[in-house]
C-alpha cells in the first residue's frame, strides 16, 4: 500500500487516549496528521480503535491555548502576558498564599496524560520546592480504589500480568467494565481468546460488548460486587475447591477474612445481586478450576462509596483460587489514560513518593531530603477529592496549580465544583484546549500536546513508551515540563528551599536520568537509549533485564512477601432510589469519545457521536413515557440535565446510563459527593434520579428541578 | 512434538508441526511471493500468487495453505510458476486500479506481466464510485481485488464484529455491507483495521483522500 498522499514525516510515537497505549506511526503532510498505521508488535499488535485512528484532529483545533493569560485581579478580564511574567506572577501569588497560610494551602493536580517526566516535576515543585505532599491526579477519581486494595494486599497496585498474556488464559473474568467501548483493543482481543476457547466471565448489570459474548453473564444490580465475589471465594472454601497450597504457603490473614466471609453464602448473594446462585457457583468453580484464570476490572467496581472494597473482595477471590503469579492468571486493572500508571509511578500522589514510598516514612523522607537538599514534610497530603471539599474552609486550600484537567466536568457533583472554584483565591489552569474550567482561571499557561514534546508513557501493564514531537507547539504553548520547571526554579527561590540549579533540566531525558537514579529496582535499566531499540516494563533493575511480566512468581511486594486476605464487607450506595427519584443513575463512557470530551470532541469523533445518548430499559421507557430517540429531562437532587433517550435493553430495568463526555450536559451535575473512606473515589456509578420526558424547547441544563 | 523435516529449493528445513510452507520457506530464508496472506487476519489462499511446485503432487499448491509434511520437496521458483503467476497478476491488473499499490506493481514487473496482451481493463470494476458513507473513511473498490483481509480483519481475524461481508460473485465480487447498509448503520466501529490491512490503499483515511484530492471531501 502506498499512501495517496506522500508524507513529510512519519513520527512513531504512542496514541494519547487509553492506556491500551497503541503504537502508531503518525504520517505528516503540510503540517496535519491525514494517516494513523498501528504498530505490529506490542501492546497493539497491529490495530487500534475509532479514537486513535481517527481522533487527533484536536491537535488543531483553534481552541488550542497558545498564549499565556493573566487576570490581575477577581473580576478583571484574563490578559495575554509573555511566559516570563506570567510565571512571576503565578509563583509570587503562590509563594504569597504559602507564606500566608503555609505551604499546604496550595494544591498541585497532576495529569494523567501528561509524560512520566512532567509528573515526576509536578511532585517535585510541591515536595521540593513549596514543602507539601499536597499533590494528586485523577486516578483519584478511577482507579484509587484499586491501587488501595492492590496495595494494601499485594504490595503492588499495577497489572500483575500483560496484555500479551490474554491469549494464554483458560477463564477470563471481566468486572465492571465495558472494555469493547473503553479499551477496544484489548477488549477485541479478549472476545477473540473467548472464540478460540477461552471461558469468558462477565459480571455487569449493563448488556455491554463482552456480555453479548460471555460464556456466563453475572448480570448483578448495581453496587453488589463485594457481595458476588465475596460469595465466589466463600464457596471455594466451603466447597474445598479452593487453592489450599498457595493459601498455606503465599498468603495470611485467611482465619480473619473467613469469619468475615461467611455471611456471604450463596443464597445471600442470589438475594442481594440478582443473579441465580447456580450461576455464582459456577463462575467461582470455572475460575478456580482454570490452570490460568485472569481476572480484568474498571470503573464500574471502582467508582463506589464502597470500590475498595469492592476490589478486595477481586483480590480475596484471586488469592483464595491461586491464580496469581502465573502466566495468563493474575489480577489487572485496566487503566484509562495513556499515563495514569506513569502518574501513579512518578508519585503524583499525596501519600507516596515516586516508587510508592510511604510519605510517612521517616528514612524514605529522609532520602528524598538527600536528593533535593531540602526538608521534607511529614503529613500525608489530601486527596483531590478531599482538596476541593476543603477550599473555603478555615485551613482549606486556597489555591490550585491544575495540569491537563477539567475538575468542572470530571468531579462529582458539579455545582459544589463550581462553587469551589469560585472560593479559590488562585486557580492556574495549565492545558492545551480552553474547556470548562477555564473561565475559573487566574492564570493559564499554554502547553504542548502528546504530539509535540518528547517524554514517556507508562501503559496499563507497565510497558514505558517513547513518545516523539510531531509538530512544534501552537503558538507560545510549551511542554508542561519546561512550565514545571520554570515555576520550581521560582518558588524554591521565593520560599528558599533547595537550590533553584535543581530546576535546571536541559530536557526530558534528564528528568528520566534523575528518576532511574532514585528507582533503581524499578527503572534501572529503562533508559532512552534502550527504548530506542527494546519494549521494556519495569520493574526493570538493569541493562540486560527485559522488565519482569509475571509479577508474584515468587513472592509478593509486602513485608512478609505474602499475599494479605482482607475483610471486604458490602455496604449498601450512598443515594439509594426513592420515591421522587426511583431509577438508579450509572454514569460511564462510550467507543467514540473520552472522558470529559475536552480531546475527542474537537475531532472527528463528534460526527459520529454527537451528543448525550441515555440508556433507558424499555420497561422504564414505557413506565415513564418515554419514547425511543425522544429529549428526556434527568434530575437528581443536585440538577438536571437534558439528553436523547436510547431505549434498550442493555440498561436493566431500574437503572439509566449516562455518558460523562458532554460538557454542556454534564453527567456529573447529577452526581454525588459520596466518597469511599479508603481511596476518596467518588460514588460515580450509582446515584437516584428521576426521568421524564422534555416537552419544552429550552436546551440548556438548569440547577436543582 | 517433533520437527518436520522437508526440503525447500535444496534447503533442508525443520518446520514446526502445523507450520504452511510459507513458513518453512521464510525459514530457509527463501521469500514466496505473497498478495493475499496475512498473518493476523487469518487471510490466506484466495489470490494464488504463493503456489509452488512439491514433487509428486498433480498441481501447484498455494503456499499459505499448505501444511508443511515430513519428506517433501518443494520448488518455489519454476519457468512453470512463474507463468501462473504472471497470469494471476495480469488478471488483477485488469480488474483493478494499482496504482497506490507500490507491492503488486513491482511484482508485475518481476513476472515481466502484460495485462494488455489479454483484454482492456475491466471498466464495470475499475470505475467503482467511492463509497463515502462515515466521517472517517473512504471506501474506493475500484482499488480492491477482493483479498479479503478487510473482511477477515473485521470478522474473525481481529476485531470480531463482522461488519463486511462479500457481496457479489465471480468479478463482480467485491467487500460490502449487508443489504448495502451505510457503515454507520452497520456494527462497524470504525477502528480502522481494516484500512491497516488494506494492502492496495481501496480503504484510505478521509483526510489523506482531501489532501489528495487538494482539500475537496
Amino acid at each position: 500500500m502506498t499512501p495517496r498522499v506522500s508524507p513529510d514525516r512519519i513520527v512513531s510515537t504512542v496514541c494519547p487516549y487509553c492506556g491500551v497505549g497503541c503504537r502508531v506511526d503518525l504520517y505528516v503532510k503540510d503540517e496535519k496528521i491525514y494517516r494513523v498505521m498501528a504498530q505490529e508488535g506490542p501492546p497493539n499488535y497491529g490495530a487500534l480503535c475509532v479514537k486513535g485512528r481517527f481522533g487527533l484532529g484536536f491537535l488543531h483545533h483553534p481552541d488550542r491555548l497558545k498564549t499565556p493569560l493573566i487576570r490581575r485581579r477577581k473580576g478583571a478580564e484574563l490578559e495575554p502576558a509573555g511566559w516570563d511574567k506570567a510565571l512571576d506572577f503565578a509563583a509570587s501569588r503562590l509563594a504569597r498564599i504559602a507564606a500566608e497560610s503555609g505551604p499546604d494551602a496550595l494544591y498541585f493536580v497532576s495529569s494523567a496524560k501528561a509524560t512520566n517526566e512532567e509528573n515526576y516535576l509536578m511532585q517535585k515543585l510541591a515536595r521540593a520546592a513549596v514543602g507539601t505532599h499536597n499533590v494528586d491526579h485523577c486516578a483519584r477519581l478511577c482507579h484509587s480504589s484499586s491501587t488501595a486494595a492492590l496495595s494494601r494486599s499485594l504490595g503492588s497496585a499495577a497489572m500483575s500480568n500483560t496484555l500479551e498474556e490474554i491469549g494464554l488464559s483458560d477463564v477470563i473474568l471481566v468486572a465492571g467494565s465495558n472494555t469493547i467501548e473503553t479499551h477496544p483493543v484489548v477488549g477485541a482481543r479478549i472476545k477473540k481468546a473467548a472464540r478460540e476457547g477461552a471461558f469468558l466471565i462477565v459480571a455487569d448489570p449493563r448488556r455491554v460488548g463482552l456480555a453479548e459474548v460471555a460464556d456466563l453473564w453475572l448480570r448483578l444490580r448495581p453496587g453488589t460486587d463485594a457481595v458476588l465475589f465475596g460469595a465466589m471465594a466463600r464457596h471455594l472454601v466451603d466447597a474445598g475447591r479452593f487453592d489450599r497450597g498457595f493459601v498455606e504457603r503465599r498468603a495470611e490473614g485467611f482465619e480473619e477474612w473467613w469469619q468475615s466471609a461467611r455471611a456471604y453464602t450463596l443464597e445471600f448473594a442470589e438475594e442481594t445481586t440478582g443473579v441465580p446462585a447456580a450461576r455464582i457457583r459456577e463462575a467461582a468453580e470455572r475460575y478456580a478450576d482454570a490452570r490460568a484464570a485472569a481476572s480484568y476490572w474498571a470503573m464500574g467496581i471502582t467508582q463506589h462509596a464502597h470500590g475498595t472494597e469492592n476490589v478486595q473482595a477481586l483480590i480475596n477471590l484471586a488469592v483464595v483460587a491461586g491464580q496469581l503469579g502465573k502466566p495468563g492468571a493474575g489480577l489487572n486493572p485496566l487503566r484509562g489514560q495513556n499515563n495514569v500508571q506513569g502518574a501513579g509511578d512518578m508519585g503524583a500522589l499525596p501519600n507516596v513518593y515516586p516508587g510508592y514510598q510511604p510519605v510517612s516514612d521517616r528514612h524514605v523522607r529522609k532520602r528524598w531530603k538527600a536528593l533535593w537538599h531540602v526538608r521534607q514534610p511529614e503529613t500525608p497530603g489530601l486527596t483531590m477529592t478531599e482538596a476541593f471539599e476543603s477550599i473555603g474552609a478555615a485551613n482549606g486550600v486556597r489555591a490550585v496549580y491544575l495540569m491537563g484537567e477539567d475538575p468542572i466536568t470530571s468531579e462529582p457533583y458539579q455545582d459544589h465544583v463550581r462553587a469551589a472554584l469560585e472560593k479559590l483565591d488562585l486557580l492556574i489552569v495549565q492545558d492545551i484546549l480552553r474547556n470548562e474550567t477555564f473561565p475559573y482561571a487566574d492564570v493559564v499557561l499554554p502547553a504542548a500536546s502528546f504530539a509535540e514534546k518528547h517524554g514517556t508513557f507508562t501503559n496499563t501493564d507497565r510497558r514505558v513508551q517513547r513518545i516523539r514531537p510531531v509538530f512544534k507547539p501552537p503558538g507560545e504553548a510549551r511542554p508542561d515540563g519546561w512550565i514545571t520547571a520554570q515555576l520550581g526554579r521560582r518558588l524554591a527561590q521565593l520560599l528558599k528551599r533547595g537550590w533553584s540549579e535543581a530546576w535546571n533540566y536541559a530536557g526530558p531525558e534528564e528528568v528520566w536520568e534523575e528518576v532511574r537514579l532514585v528507582l533503581p529496582e524499578t527503572f534501572g535499566g529503562i533508559g532512552y537509549d534502550r527504548l530506542e531499540r527494546e519494549d521494556l516494563r519495569w520493574p526493570c533493575p538493569h541493562e540486560r533485564s527485559p522488565g519482569v511480566s509475571v509479577l508474584f512468581t515468587d513472592g509478593f511486594y509486602t513485608p512478609s512477601k505474602k499475599a494479605r486476605l482482607l475483610p471486604a464487607p458490602w455496604r449498601p450506595p450512598a443515594e439509594e432510589p426513592s420515591d421522587e427519584f426511583p431509577l438508579v443513575l450509572s454514569t460511564g463512557r462510550v467507543l467514540y469519545h473520552w472522558h470529559g470530551g475536552v480531546l475527542s470532541r474537537r475531532s472527528a469523533l463528534s460526527q459520529a457521536y454527537p451528543e448525550l445518548k441515555v440508556e433507558v430499559n424499555p420497561a422504564d421507557a414505557a413506565r415513564y413515557g418515554v419514547r425511543d430517540g425522544q429529549k428526556v429531562w434527568l434530575t437528581s437532587r443536585r440538577g438536571r440535565i437534558r439528553a436523547t433517550a436510547w431505549v434498550t435493553d442493555r440498561a436493566p430495568e431500574g437503572v439509566v446510563f449516562a455518558p460523562i463526555h458532554f460538557a454542556e450536559q454534564p453527567a456529573n451535575r447529577l452526581t454525588l459527593d459520596a466518597y469511599d473512606p479508603t481511596s476518596k473515589i467518588p460514588e460515580y456509578k450509582f446515584a437516584a434520579v428521576r426521568l421524564e420526558p422534555a416537552n419544552d424547547v429550552t436546551p440548556e441544563a438548569a440547577g436543582p428541578g | 512434538m517433533s520437527k518436520v523435516s522437508l526440503v525447500v529449493d535444496g534447503y533442508l528445513v525443520q518446520a514446526e508441526p502445523g507450520e504452511t510452507l510459507l513458513d518453512a520457506a521464510r525459514r530457509a530464508g527463501v521469500e514466496v511471493p505473497t498478495l493475499c496472506f496475512h498473518e493476523r487476519t487469518g487471510t490466506r489462499g484466495l489470490c494464488r500468487l504463493c503456489v509452488v511446485e512439491v514433487e509428486g503432487w498433480g498441481r501447484p499448491v498455494p503456499a499459505c495453505a499448505t501444511e508443511a509434511q515430513p519428506n517433501l520437496v518443494v520448488r518455489t521458483e519454476t519457468e512453470a510458476l512463474a507463468a501462473l503467476r504472471r497470469v494471476v497478476l495480469e488478471l488483477l491488473a485488469l480488474e483493478t486500479d494499482l496504482s497506490h499499490d507500490a507491492g503488486t506493481q513491482t511484482l508485475l514487473k518481476r513476472y515481466a506481466a502484460h495485462p494488455q496482451r489479454w483484454s482492456a481493463p475491466l471498466a464495470d470494476r475499475r470505475e467503482r464510485e467511492p463509497v463515502h458513507d462515515n466521517p472517517f473513511f473512504v471506501r474506493d473498490y475500484a482499488k480492491c481485488y477482493t483479498c479479503r483481509r478487510c473482511i477477515d480483519a473485521c470478522g474473525e481475524g481481529v476485531q470480531g464484529v463482522w461488519a463486511y461481508g462479500t457481496t457479489g460473485r465471480g468479478h463482480a465480487a467485491v467487500p460490502g455491507t449487508p443489504l448495502d447498509l451505510p457503515l454507520p448503520e452497520t456494527p462497524c466501529v470504525f477502528c480502522g483495521n481494516c484500512l491497516q490491512v488494506c494492502p492496495t490503499g481501496a480503504l484510505v483515511p478521509l483526510e489523506e483522500l482531501s489532501l489528495a484530492e487538494g482539500g475537496l471531501s
